[in-house]
């Protein structure tokens, strides 16, 4: 089988290491795959986009408009940018983070409200998996990292799950973070058991 | 070993197998990956480094094939511009060691700057020009550019681009191949190593076409591009480099609409210059229509169209110049579906790759700025107050730009910065400004790495002519925007090792410039006011802006101070975040937040502050 995850954020969310991680699953298990990350030139706050190809032993890097069967985004705004992507039918995880520009910050600019790309999302046809921000768990007092949390959804919830077990992945969490492996693999074991009510 | 890598990576890898004795470049995005993975692994037989500008690297790397070892040399495709004076000329005189130009050009322009084909540079200097279409291809066809360099005794080009030096996949990697330890080679032939004397230019340059048909032989012998007759005379397609990556894909989707692959020829070009004629031939004797898919510029295309010429070929070609495809940005399965429909006229609904458009309008904007605690705030600031106390406004005074993080000041809040041209090209720019006559003071801004990469130059041209100008250089002290990269005035920092720093600061005196001062950008009002100060003189007036990039120098666990905030005195005015446009700092209920992972304690926000509801302490 075939996938094709298309990522979205900013900067400092680690949205990368989700891909990161998958695409080094996909290699453990065998599974071709071509990952294509593209932070542009910010740095911390800047659009950042990353593109994950798994299954096709011959593939260019980019998703074609319209193909991605999966979007993974951790941002409302940066959100909008994934719809000439997403697949009619496709499955569409969003993380209701806002991180407003400056200019939005000062009432100079305006920002989508969640309600308008939830609507956009739901017109493209896609099935939206919405994770709010104000779930996430909290690991010895503080909120996990987002990211391991988003993975554990995907891996659950989304079309992921014939791909691969969690146990897949858990290793790679295992192999990849030094630090932290715990509070990590406890945002992942969280996103697991994620279940969304606005599943529309 | 199987491993994942990116397309970088890949180069790196290949020519470690090929044996590389020397790799050296000069950072820039998408090529970066390239060295920067050398510079991390531990080589006992091969040289590394990043030189001082693209230039320098391929004269280096000339030097040691002329020697007769192995070299690569790294760059993004505006650095071939830089490097291309000296890299014609080697080209005429060829070389004994294999010599690789690693160039990475950037469809799409995912990087800024151009969408510059490097393909005509290898036609224009008749130097082979090797393309891959996937990570894998990009570590094999190394290896192949190091041995197609040796037989023709020449430099070969590897092209990739953004979308394949910057994915990540799976490679079989095998073990480096021992570094040649031969003694190096002390060859004294004037018709072959200078261009003195027409006899000797025009031999060289004979030499050099007979160069490039070798190479032909040696790549179609290879079998590097694969064409793949089909039985009958269908749709005949070449593709070139990554575009190739997207055929099977667009096939699934044609084939809905009446396309049937197996009745297409196909011609995978992975050594577009020479023009493979060979295999174009037979395509075209087998298919009524070609369709030819390649990025950016109808190099190829052309080239089919006087080869069907010389043929007598009464068929179509569909592609660029029939006004099918466009030689902007990046191709992938839409061109494939769309070059394929055209071809074979196929009726594509118009939704098949048009959809979210009207969703994509209502994203918020989100322009690049520098980051928390970036000294390069401090000096925008300090620029626009000097023009304010000057009386001026921003729209009176020109401040030229330069490439890398410096030119960040174009965005707002700051909207300092006023143009970019390429590396060094603020300090001549400047000068061009004055000799057209503009009355106001005029400033030119560069960043460290870019001083040494090509703002030298410019600067004494400035003292020579004496021009009335001030140039404000940003030393943060390494060259940041591409990743982190050391540059000849980066410090030896703990764990930099095996170069001597070469400081900015004694550089400009001894260029002549009788005004110069160092401040540091952290302190607003002793940099504005220097700057002031400047504007207002005759002559070249230089200022020094130095302060360590913050990234930098919190990867080492330093921060500058903290920022403490008394919500009491705080308005809610907004100047800070007005003024600064600082990520770390938001508006909260009661008072101006700070984001304390973000902050590096600068102190710019303080600087604006006159409610006094901010406090910095230095860190101990």
């Amino acid at each position: 089988m075939n996938c094709d995850i298309y990522f979205t954020g900013v900067g400092g969310q680690g949205i990368l290491t989700i891909g990161e991680v998958l695409a080094e699953t996909a290699v453990s298990m065998g599974i071709p795959s071509n990952f294509y990350p593209s932070k542009g030139m910010a740095q911390r706050g800047g659009f950042v986009k990353a593109q994950l190809r798994l299954g096709r032993e011959h593939v260019g890097p980019n998703i074609p408009p319209r193909g991605a069967d999966i979007v993974v985004s951790m941002e409302v705004s940066e959100s909008l940018k994934a719809l000439p992507l997403i697949k009619e039918g496709g499955e569409f995880v969003l993380l209701g983070n806002v991180w407003a520009p400056t200019a939005v910050a000062l009432g100079k600019a305006p920002y989508p409200a969640l309600e308008q790309v939830k609507e956009q999302i739901h017109l493209a046809g896609a099935r939206l998996i919405y994770i709010d921000p104000a779930q996430l768990p909290l690991y010895q007092d503080e909120t996990v990292r987002a990211n391991l949390f988003v993975l554990g959804v995907l891996v659950h919830l989304s079309a992921l799950k014939h791909m691969f077990q969690p146990s897949d992945v858990e290793r790679v969490i295992r192999a990849r973070f030094s630090r932290e492996v715990e509070s990590n693999l406890f945002a992942f074991r969280c996103g697991l058991e994620y279940s969304v009510e606005e599943a529309a | 070993m199987k491993k994942l890598i990116t397309g970088n990576e890949a180069v790196a890898y290949g020519a470690l197998r090929a044996g590389v004795k020397v790799a050296c470049g000069y950072p820039g995005t998408p090529s970066t990956g390239c060295l920067a993975s050398l510079l991390l692994m531990d080589l006992k037989d091969t040289y590394v480094e990043w030189s001082v500008n693209e230039k320098v690297a391929v004269e280096i790397a000339a030097g040691v094939a002329w020697a007769g070892h192995r070299a690569l040399c790294t760059m993004k495709m505006s650095g071939v511009n830089v490097a291309y004076d000296s890299l014609i000329s080697v080209a005429y005189s060829g070389c004994d060691g294999g010599m690789v130009i690693y160039v990475a050009d950037d469809p799409g322009a995912n990087a800024g700057m151009c969408e510059q084909d490097t393909r005509g540079f290898a036609i224009m200097s008749d130097m082979p020009m090797l393309e891959p279409k996937s990570v894998a291809e990009a570590y094999w066809l190394t290896q192949f550019a190091f041995e197609l360099s040796e037989q023709i005794k020449g430099p070969v080009f590897l092209r990739s681009v953004t979308a394949i030096a910057d994915s990540q996949a799976e490679v079989e990697i095998e073990e480096p191949a021992p570094v040649s330890q031969k003694p190096p080679l002390l060859v004294r032939d004037i018709a072959r190593y200078t261009k003195a004397g027409s006899v000797i230019a025009m031999t060289q340059h004979r030499q050099l076409i007979e160069r490039l048909e070798l190479a032909e032989k040696i790549i179609a012998q290879a079998g590097i591009n694969q064409l793949r007759l089909a039985k009958e005379a269908g749709l005949g397609i070449i593709a070139c480099g990554v575009a190739a990556a997207y055929l099977e894909e667009g096939f699934e989707i044609a084939q809905a609409y009446g396309f049937r692959p197996e009745t297409a020829s196909i011609l995978e070009i992975k050594a577009s210059h020479p023009f493979p004629s060979k295999e174009v031939s037979q395509l075209l004797d087998r298919c009524p229509t070609v369709l030819v898919l390649e990025e950016l510029e109808a190099y190829i295309e052309k080239s089919v169209y006087v080869m069907a010429q010389k043929l007598g070929y009464r068929g179509r070609i569909v592609g660029k110049l029939d006004g099918t495809l466009s030689r902007i940005g990046e191709y992938g399965v839409k061109q494939v579906v769309q070059g394929i429909s055209a071809a074979l006229k196929l009726d594509l609904p118009e939704t098949l790759f048009n959809a979210g458009q009207e969703g994509l309008k209502l994203a918020a904007a989100r322009p690049i700025t520098v980051c928390a605690g970036c000294p390069h705030r401090g000096t925008y600031m300090a620029i626009n107050q000097a023009i304010k106390r000057l009386k001026l406004k921003k729209n009176e005074v020109m401040v030229t730009g330069d490439i890398g993080c410096t030119i960040l000041g174009m965005n707002p809040p700051f909207d300092t910065v006023w143009n970019e041209i390429s590396m060094g090209a603020s300090v001549s720019l400047a000068q061009g400004y004055v000799h057209a006559g503009v009355q106001t003071p005029v400033i030119a801004t560069i960043g460290d790495s870019t001083f040494f990469h090509g703002g030298i130059p410019g600067l004494i041209n400035a003292v020579q002519h004496q021009v009335n100008m001030t140039l404000i250089i940003m030393d943060n002290r390494w060259t940041a925007m591409t990743g982190m990269q050391v540059n000849p005035g980066t410090p030896c920092y703990d764990g930099l090792k095996g170069y001597q720093q070469v400081d900015i600061a004694s550089i400009v005196p001894a260029l002549g410039v009788n005004h110069f001062v160092i401040v540091d950008p952290f302190k607003l009002e002793e940099t504005s006011t220097a700057i002031q100060n400047a504007l207002v003189m005759p002559g070249v007036k230089v200022i020094l802006a130095r302060q360590e990039c913050a990234i930098q120098a919190q990867r080492r666990g330093e921060k500058e101070g903290v920022i403490k905030i008394t919500p009491e005195n705080c308005n809610k005015c907004k100047l800070c975040i007005i003024v600064t446009g600082c990520p770390a700092l938001s508006l909260g209920s009661d008072a101006i937040q700070i984001d304390p992972e973000l902050c590096y304690g600068c102190g710019m926000c303080v600087q604006t502050c006159n409610k006094e509801a901010l406090h910095k302490e230095l860190a101990a």
